[in-house]
């Protein structure tokens, strides 16, 4: 049996066809998405109808709870910079062959992450305190003063330390996927292990890493909600006071929850451009 | 004239596993050898203990009058490696460049950080060594966008930055495309016709007849026969070596 070459200019009336069939497939499920979606908000209104939504209360007091963005994104942004450097170290530490150095990032992740975030802040405002009464009265003088935190210190305290433990893991599976190579190549050419890991591994385990970063970040804007129990006036403080002053609960709490429902939507943009924008070039 | 390698008894074991089984080996300043065998032989390791990316488990190793037994790593110790590794330059078979660096930041980088050169000075190094080995025009690419071989001649430029005294190729073409083992091989050629010392692990038989001065065939970790490549493949003695040989030409 001979085969006959014939090359076609053009795809084929039958492909052409198949080919809107997909399109219309993809199309079509796009628009029932929309229409899901849209039906999502119409029975929420319906809802907020039947459960006599005040939606002029919410509308008065939308400035009095937005106000609290700025202690949300001050506590956020700090626990978050403070958390990226406890989890340099600590996954250095979970990395290192030195026992001390090992031991003590080994133990800040397992117990940081075995005790719930709730108690960890209360520790920080409530227990230091006491610790320093303690030191104090064992002679230390201005114990106390030192570790009687304000509500904010102890807040971003009491997230960082939390994150940071969550992001050492992070850290570390970030070093650890650099290939070995890398570190070898580095150390061919003469360049001491500090060396290595400094100019050659950590910036790119740190381009790895950014997206988790981001989430953890989106993650943290959300638990910084912890810290109203202290009495920090950010938005779930202001939510929960304001709510119940006018047996407005539902009302303001739904304000705060769709306040941080766009912080989150903005965010996650920005992460993208971000990401978009570092994976240019270098990389395949 | 002293041998600038000298390498004495040398054994490494990977746990259970014996892989080199006391080597001798002397090297000649300007020597090319060429090591070949079978996969799993123990080239690449026993390359990778000269400079101390595998540490040997016993033996000698000397290189260019530094000399370190195998042993607990001392601060001394490390402080040799470092010197070893400054003289040694080595090419790797996955290139191992930096992905974070152009082309021109790789072959810099050992100059500014290890040997604290101004960078005005690596650069101008830098730039002679990519023109040497012909990529001057990809002087500010990412090694993503270079092809396995342009990828592999920005690597050995790299390693000649720290002007190394000896260098060490391991399988340096056996992850390039066909068509691109050429240009490598030719960057290579140059690099003995210029007196370098080399030591190449390499399943090349094309290279080792031309280039070489003297060929080892290794064999389950332990030197079998070696010889000037005319006669390693003319008149090889062993019949592992002749069973190899036939083999892969």
């Amino acid at each position: 049996m001979s085969t006959t070459i014939v090359a076609a200019t053009q795809p084929s009336a039958d492909a052409e066809r198949n080919l809107a069939a997909q399109r219309a497939k993809v199309r079509g499920f796009v628009i029932k998405l929309i229409v899901v979606w849209v039906g999502i908000f119409v029975a929420l209104g319906v809802g907020f109808k039947v459960l006599r939504f005040d939606m002029s209360f919410m509308y008065d007091r939308l400035g009095f709870i937005i106000a609290g963005i700025e202690y949300t994104l001050l506590v956020s942004a700090a626990g978050i910079s403070l958390a990226i450097i406890l989890a340099l170290f600590g996954a250095l530490g979970r990395l290192s062959r030195n026992p001390i150095a090992n031991g003590l990032a080994t133990f800040y992740v397992s117990f940081i992450r075995g005790t719930p975030l709730l108690v960890q802040v209360y520790v920080w405002y409530l227990g230091l305190p006491q610790i320093g009464q303690q030191l104090e009265s064992l002679g230390l003088t201005g114990a106390q003063k030192l570790l009687t935190l304000p509500a904010i210190p102890a807040g971003i305290l009491a997230l960082g330390v939390c994150y940071g433990a969550y992001m050492t893991e992070t850290f570390r599976a970030g070093i650890q996927s650099i290939s070995k190579g890398q570190a070898e190549a580095a150390y061919s050419v003469g360049m001491t292990p500090g060396q290595t890991m400094r100019r050659i591994i950590l910036p790119q385990a740190l381009r790895i890493v950014i997206p988790p970063i981001g989430n953890d970040f989106v993650a943290m804007l959300k638990d910084s909600s912890l810290v109203s129990v202290m009495g920090v006036w950010e938005l779930t403080y202001r939510a929960t006071k304001m709510g119940r002053r006018y047996f407005r609960s539902l009302e303001t709490l739904t304000v705060a929850a769709i306040i941080y429902w766009v912080m989150c939507i903005v965010l996650q943009a920005l992460q993208a451009r971000l990401e978009a924008h570092m994976g240019r070039g270098e990389r395949k | 004239m002293a041998p600038i390698i000298r390498v004495r008894k040398l054994e490494k074991c990977f746990g259970k596993l014996y892989v080199l089984k006391g080597l001798d080996l002397d090297v000649e300043t300007g020597e090319v050898l060429v090591v070949i065998g079978r996969s799993g032989s123990g080239k690449s390791t026993f390359l990778r203990c000269l400079n101390f990316l595998e540490e040997p488990t016993a033996g000698t190793i000397e290189v260019d009058g530094v000399v370190i037994p195998a042993g607990e790593p001392s601060r001394q110790h490390r402080s040799h490696i470092q010197q070893i590794r400054t003289k040694t330059g080595m090419v790797f078979q996955h290139f191992n460049l930096f992905p974070h660096k152009t082309a021109l930041g790789n072959v810099i980088e050992g100059p500014v950080t290890v040997k604290g050169m101004s960078r005005e000075k690596a650069i101008e190094i830098g730039e002679r060594l990519l023109g040497w080995v012909g990529l001057m025009d990809k002087r500010d690419e990412y090694p993503a966008r270079l092809s396995g071989g342009q990828q592999q001649r920005v690597a050995i430029a790299r390693a000649l930055a720290m002007e190394p005294k000896i260098m060490l190729f391991d399988e340096p073409t056996s992850a390039l495309d066909p068509e691109l083992i050429g240009e490598v091989l030719d960057v290579m050629k140059r690099l003995a016709r210029e007196g370098m010392t080399m030591i190449v692990v390499t399943h090349e038989m094309g290279f080792a007849r031309e280039v070489a001065h003297r060929i080892i065939f290794m064999d389950d970790g332990v030197w079998v026969e070696e010889g000037t490549p005319k006669e390693m493949f003319e008149h090889p003695q062993d019949p592992r070596t002749k069973d190899f040989l036939r083999h892969i030409l």
